[in-house]
């Protein structure tokens, strides 16, 4: 594996390791997917230059968009539960509990 | 030129180790930001600059200001930033997961280099990835489309997750 796909495959799988082992803030999760839609970026953008393939280049204008949505999504999400608990930690969503 | 670009996967890699490691949100966000700027100094080295320029826009411009002001919603009395024992021992258990991964997966074969470049099949009138985004507007309209619309129903969800006092999404009474 060349020294650069092994970095952005390291990439992927930190942020995967820190989004499951989250510790106190929904925001740091948050913060992981966004790294995880980074280290996807990369090497979408650089799949067109690696295969010589002009139309490619689309996708990941493409995945940035609709992760976009999801990070506007994602920090809603947080608003509300900052309003709900007075804050974002993650120990406080608890409604399974008696 | 290869080593410094070699050099830029690797502080790409720390960045996002950085956030991974869940440090206080505050310190979070410098991570993807340093990850941020050595992604699109890397892709700017292998000549798609375009693509790299809507990275900075959309993504330090755009998502991560909206991130840094709503990290306000996350305040900590005490923050924890990587000289917290907890911080550096989550960031060394991932690089130890990782490095498992590697050295049993027999990803040994480390030091091929050279990749190609844009120029790659010569020179042309229209750059590759200016051309490749141009399909977004002929061929790929109804992914535009799409996308526009996606984009536009994402507003109306966020209003509807942050409405007022009784009638919000999440709520515990």
């Amino acid at each position: 594996m060349s020294p650069l796909h092994f970095s952005f495959y390291s990439a992927f799988t930190f942020s995967s390791l820190g989004l499951a082992f989250h510790r106190t803030h929904l925001i740091s999760a948050l913060l992981c997917l966004e790294s995880m839609m980074l280290s996807m970026f990369i090497p979408l953008s650089i799949w067109p230059v690696e295969n010589q393939t002009p139309s490619f280049a689309l996708v990941p204008i493409l995945m940035l968009a609709f992760s976009t949505c999801e990070a506007g999504t994602g920090l809603a999400m947080l608003v509300a539960s900052a309003r709900t608990h007075g804050s974002d930690h993650l120990h406080n969503l608890n409604l399974l509990q008696c | 030129m290869t080593y410094f670009v070699i050099f830029l996967g690797i502080c790409f890699m720390l960045g996002v180790l950085a956030v991974a490691s869940n440090p206080s949100p505050y310190y979070g966000v410098v991570g993807l930001v340093v990850a941020s700027v050595m992604g699109c100094g890397w892709l700017v080295s292998l000549g798609v600059s375009f693509v790299s320029l809507a990275l900075f826009l959309v993504y330090l411009g755009g998502m991560l200001v909206v991130f840094v002001y709503s990290v306000s919603l996350a305040a900590d009395p005490y923050p924890e930033a990587w000289g917290d024992w907890r911080v550096v021992g989550y960031g060394l258990g991932f690089v130890l997961v990782v490095w498992m991964g590697v050295v049993l997966g027999g990803l040994v074969d480390f030091w091929k280099v050279g990749v190609v470049t844009v120029d790659g099949g010569g020179v042309s009138f229209a750059r590759l990835d200016f051309s490749g985004v141009a399909v977004f507007y002929s061929c790929g309209v109804g992914l535009f489309l799409v996308a526009g619309w996606g984009l536009l129903l994402a507003l109306f969800v966020v209003l509807e997750l942050v409405r007022g006092l009784s009638r919000g999404a999440i709520r515990a009474v």
